[in-house]
C-alpha cells in the first residue's frame, strides 16, 4: 500500500472535494503510471485471493472446487465460541500481544536510545547485530534452546543453579506460572533488534540543533529523551502500533507451539488462537473451519485498526494513518 | 473521458488474463493410446535413479496397459507438511498415498468412488486382499486401496533384547504376560545399566504412548471397542478400568525413575534413542514381523512382548492405502495401473528396489540386496517395500519366511467387529477439534506418566463430558450398528 499511497493521495488533497477521478487521471496520469506496477502487484497478491474468503463459509469438497461447494453459513465459525477454551485463548492472544505492544514499544525505543547514544561507530555495530542475531534463528533453534536451559533432569537452571544451591528443582514445562514470562522474555529476546531499527534510523534524522540548544539551556540526558526524542517519534509509535493492533488476535505461532514444547499441562497460559485452530483440525485437515477462523481473526483486525485510527484522527489529526 | 477509464480498465483485464494463462498452462497429456498419470507418495528411501527406474516401469505399463506414470516421491517429513495440501484438489495428481488413513480423503470429497472400476479392472487385487478390501471402504462403496501389508497387531512392550541376555533377565521377561510384571524388569535394568534410561515413548512427544493400544479405535479413539473389538459395544475408552490401571502403571514408573523426567517434552522417539544406546524398552505396535523390522531399524537385537493376551487382531483400517483423486481424468488408468502395481512381480520389484543388478542383486537364498561396495546411503534408488507390499522379492534384512508369515497371520488373527468400518465424523467436527485440544492437554501427561491419575484423570473426564465425548461416541455406535447391520 505504501508505494502507491503518495501518488493516489498527494494530487486529491491539493483540491479537496471537487475532483473526480477522471480529472484527477487526466491531470496526473503520469504518477498513475509509475504507480501502476505496484497496484497490478496488490491486486494479483493481495486482492484477487481475497476471493478465497468464501472458503470460510462452506463445507469445501475437491470435486466443487472454492466457489462450487456446499455452502453451509455461519457452522464453520461454531468451534471457535462454543468449546471451554474459547474464552482461555482469546485471553491469552490478547493479553500476550498487549504485553508486545505496550513494552515492546518502550524496551524498542529504550535499546534504540542506548545505541543511538555511543559514541564509537564500531561498537554501535557491533551491539547492533548481536541484539538483531536472535531473531534470525528459527524458532525450532530457539525452542530447544530453552529446553535446554529448562529442561528437568538435564536443563542449566536445574542442573547448574538450583541443584548446587541446594534448591528444589522445578519442573519447568509442567507449572504454568513460569510461562507468561518465560514466552515474553523469549519473545523480547528474539525480537527487540528487529523492533528497534526502525527508531534508531528515525534518532539519527532528529535535528541535532535541538540536543545542542537544549544542552545549553542545561537539560539532562533524561529530559533529553523525554522532551525531544520520545515527541520526534511519536508519528513512528502511532504507525507501529496500528500495524501491531491489526494482528492483535494473530499469535506468533512458533513461539507459542514451538517454545512450550507441545507440553499439554501448561496450556491455559500458552494456547492461543493459532496453536487452538492447529491442534483442533491437523488431523481433519478441515479447509472450512481453518479458514473461518483466519477470517474471524482478519476482521477483528480490521475493527480494531479503524477504531485505533479514528481515536488517533481525533486527537491529532496529522498523526493517523488515514 | 469515460472512454478513457474504460480503457484502462480494458487494460489491466488484459495484462491480468495473460498473467492468468502463464499460471495455468500446462498441456493435457491425452497424446495418442498412451494416457499419463501422476502418483504422489512418501518415502524415506533413495530416488536419485528415479528417472532411469520410471523408463523401465513405463515401457512394460505401456504394452500391458497403455499406460505411462510418473512418480513424484516425497521425504516423509515434508510429506505431512504437504499432504493436506495435496488432498485440497489444486496440485495436479491422480494417485495419492495416504498415512495414517483415508477418512479425510473421503470427507473431503477428494477420493474417486472406484467400487465398479474395481470390479472392471481391479480383479487381481480382489483375489489378493478378500476381506481386508473392506478396510478402504465407506457404506460399501470402495474409496481407497489398501496394501496387503501386516493388518493384525496388538499392543506390546519392544525391548533390547541384548541388555536382557546380559544381566540374565530372559527368565522373568519370559514370565511377563501383563504390563504390571514388566515393572521388575525395568527395575533390574535400572539397576544394571545406570546409563540406560529403563523406559522411553516409542515417537516422543509428538504422538500418544497409548497410540496403539488393545482396544480397536475406530478411527479417533473418541468412542472404542475394548479386548480389540470382541463386543460391538463402543464405549469410552478414557472412562475403562484398563486406561486408568495404565495411567497409574506409567505413573509408578515414573515415580520410580524407570522414564526420564522429560519424558514429556522429549521429542526424541525409542529408534534413535536405542541407535545411541540410552534406551532399554517402550511401548508399541507388535506384530509377527515387529523383532525383525525395530531390529533393522536400530541397528540393535530388538524383542518383543505382545500384551492383551497375545492375540494380534485385525482392526479398523488399515495405516498405507492409495486414493485416486477424485478431479482426476484417468480414473480407468489409475485402477488398471494399481492392480498391475499390486499384482506384477516384476513392476512391484522395479518401484520398491529398482533395476536389478543396478539398485540390487539377488544373493543366494534368493533374497534382495545391495550389489557389492553399495549400500543403503550410495545405492542410487531404494523405495523399500513397505509402499505396495504385495508380489515382489524378500529383502535380505527381513524374515525369509515373510510372506507365508503374513498370509498365516492375516488369516488366522481375530477380527475386531469394527473390521472395515469407516466413521464419518462430519456431524460432529466442532466437538471433535474441541477432544483433540483437551488431549493434548491431559493425554501426553498421564500415559508418560508425569500427570498422577489419582487428581488428573477425573478432571480429564470431566472436560472430555464438556467438550461432548458421548456425543461422539452416540454417533459412532449408530454409525456402527448401521454398517454391521443391526
Amino acid at each position: 500500500m505504501t508505494t502507491a499511497a503518495p501518488a493516489k493521495t498527494a494530487p486529491s488533497r491539493k483540491k479537496k472535494g471537487n475532483s473526480t477521478l477522471a480529472k484527477r487521471l487526466k491531470r496526473c496520469w503520469p504518477f498513475y503510471i509509475m504507480a501502476l506496477p505496484a497496484i497490478i502487484y496488490f491486486v494479483i497478491n493481495n486482492y484477487i485471493p481475497m476471493s478465497g474468503l468464501i472458503l470460510a463459509f462452506e463445507h469445501y469438497t475437491v470435486s466443487g472446487g472454492i466457489f462450487g461447494s456446499e455452502k453451509v453459513g455461519l457452522q464453520n465459525f461454531k468451534f471457535l465460541f462454543t468449546s471451554a477454551d474459547s474464552w482461555i485463548m482469546i485471553r491469552n492472544t490478547l493479553l500476550y500481544n498487549l504485553a508486545f505492544i505496550v513494552l515492546g514499544t518502550v524496551i524498542a525505543i529504550l535499546t534504540a536510545y542506548f545505541l543511538h547514544e555511543l559514541k564509537s561507530n564500531m561498537s554501535r555495530k557491533v551491539y547492533q547485530t548481536v541484539i538483531l542475531f536472535p531473531g534470525l534463528l528459527s524458532v525450532i533453534i530457539v525452542s530447544y534452546l530453552a529446553n535446554a536451559l529448562l529442561a528437568g533432569d538435564t536443563g542449566f537452571i536445574n542442573m547448574h543453579i538450583l541443584r548446587p544451591l541446594g534448591l528444589e528443582s522445578v519442573s519447568f514445562y509442567s507449572e504454568k506460572k513460569w510461562w507468561p514470562f518465560i514466552l515474553v522474555f523469549v519473545h523480547f529476546w528474539q525480537m527487540t533488534g528487529t523492533n528497534c531499527i526502525l527508531y534508531l534510523a528515525n534518532m539519527s534524522a532528529i535535528d541535532p540543533g535541538l540536543y545542542e540548544a537544549s544542552s545549553l539551556d542545561g537539560a539532562s540526558r533524561w529530559d533529553q529523551l523525554i522532551n525531544i526524542t520520545v515527541p520526534c517519534l511519536i508519528p513512528t509509535i502511532i504507525t507501529m502500533t496500528i500495524l501491531q493492533v491489526g494482528k492483535i488476535f494473530n499469535s506468533d505461532f512458533g513461539l507459542f507451539y514451538q517454545v512450550p514444547m507441545n507440553s499439554g499441562a501448561i496450556l491455559d497460559v500458552t494456547q492461543t488462537i493459532d496453536t487452538y485452530v492447529y491442534r483442533g483440525l491437523m488431523n481433519t485437515a478441515n479447509m472450512g473451519m481453518s479458514a473461518a477462523a483466519c477470517f474471524y481473526q482478519s476482521v477483528v483486525g480490521f475493527v480494531l485498526v479503524m477504531i485505533t485510527n479514528a481515536i488517533t484522527r481525533k486527537i491529532s489529526r496529522e498523526n493517523a494513518m488515514f | 473521458m469515460k472512454k478513457k477509464i474504460t480503457a484502462l480498465v480494458l487494460t489491466l483485464v488484459m495484462l491480468l488474463s495473460v498473467l492468468t494463462a502463464c499460471g495455468g498452462g500446462g498441456e493435457k497429456g491425452g497424446s495418442g493410446d498412451v494416457e499419463k498419470i501422476k502418483i504422489y507418495l512418501p518415502t524415506s528411501g533413495k530416488t536419485d535413479d528415479l528417472d532411469k527406474v520410471m523408463e523401465k516401469v513405463n515401457a512394460i505399463t505401456r504394452e500391458k496397459i497403455g499406460v505411462e506414470v510418473e512418480f513424484k516421491v516425497y521425504q516423509f517429513g515434508q510429506w505431512f507438511q504437504q499432504y493436506a495440501l495435496f488432498l485440497s484438489g489444486t496440485e495436479d495428481v491422480d494417485i495419492l498415498a495416504n498415512y495414517g488413513g483415508y477418512l479425510n480423503a473421503v470427507a473431503q470429497g477428494a477420493a474417486y468412488d472406484l467400487t465398479d472400476l474395481m470390479q472392471q479392472y481391479g480383479q487381481d487385487i480382489i483375489a489378493k486382499e478378500g476381506d481386508y478390501l473392506k478396510s478402504g471402504q465407506v457404506d460399501g462403496h470402495q474409496y481407497a486401496i489398501p496394501i496387503y501389508a501386516g493388518y493384525a497387531w496388538n499392543m506390546g512392550i519392544l525391548y533390547r533384547k541384548d541388555v536382557v541376555e546380559e544381566l540374565h533377565l530372559e527368565d522373568m521377561v519370559a514370565n511377563v504376560k501383563t504390563i504390571d510384571d514388566w515393572g521388575a524388569v525395568l527395575e533390574a535394568v535400572k539397576a544394571g545399566k545406570p546409563e540406560m534410561t529403563p523406559f522411553v515413548t516409542l515417537n516422543g512427544s509428538t504422538a500418544y504412548t497409548f497410540n496403539y493400544g488393545t482396544w480397536d479405535d475406530l478411527g479417533n479413539c473418541y468412542g472404542v471397542l475394548m479386548d480389540g473389538g470382541k463386543t460391538d459395544e463402543v464405549v469410552n475408552l478414557f472412562a475403562t478400568d484398563e486406561y486408568k490401571h495404565m495411567c497409574e502403571v506409567m505413573h509408578d514408573w515414573y515415580e520410580k525413575g524407570y522414564s526420564s523426567k522429560d519424558i514429556q517434552t522429549q521429542t526424541d522417539g525409542f529408534v534413535v534413542l536405542t541407535q545411541n544406546d540410552a534406551a532399554f524398552c517402550t511401548l508399541g505396535q507388535t506384530d509377527f514381523n515387529t523383532e525383525f523390522y525395530q531390529t533393522t531399524t536400530c541397528g540393535k537385537p530388538i524383542g518383543t512382548v505382545m500384551l492383551g493376551g497375545g492375540t494380534p487382531v485385525a482392526r479398523t483400517y488399515n495405516n498405507v492405502t492409495y486414493t485416486v483423486m477424485s478431479n482426476t481424468k484417468h480414473a480407468e488408468a489409475c485402477m488398471k495401473f494399481l492392480n498391475l502395481w499390486f499384482s506384477d512381480k516384476e513392476i512391484g520389484n522395479l518401484i520398491s528396489y529398482g533395476i536389478e543388478g543396478e539398485h540390487y542383486v539377488l544373493n543366494e537364498d534368493g533374497l534382495g540386496e545391495y550389489p557389492a561396495g553399495q549400500d543403503a546411503s550410495t545405492c542410487g534408488y531404494h523405495l523399500g517395500a513397505n509402499i505396495s507390499n504385495t508380489n515382489r522379492i524378500i529383502w535380505c534384512t527381513e524374515d525369509p519366511d515373510y510372506a507365508r508369515k503374513l498370509d498365516d497371520s492375516n488369516t488366522n488373527a481375530q477380527k475386531s467387529a469394527g473390521l472395515g468400518f469407516a466413521f464419518d465424523p462430519s456431524t460432529v467436527t466442532n466437538e471433535i477439534t474441541a477432544l483433540d485440544n483437551i488431549c493434548t492437554r491431559y493425554r501426553t501427561g498421564l500415559e508418560c506418566g508425569s500427570m498422577d491419575p489419582e487428581t488428573v484423570l477425573p478432571e480429564f473426564l470431566n472436560a472430555l463430558k464438556d467438550a461432548g465425548i458421548d456425543k461422539v461416541i452416540a454417533e459412532k455406535q449408530a454409525q456402527l450398528d448401521k454398517f454391521l447391520g443391526k
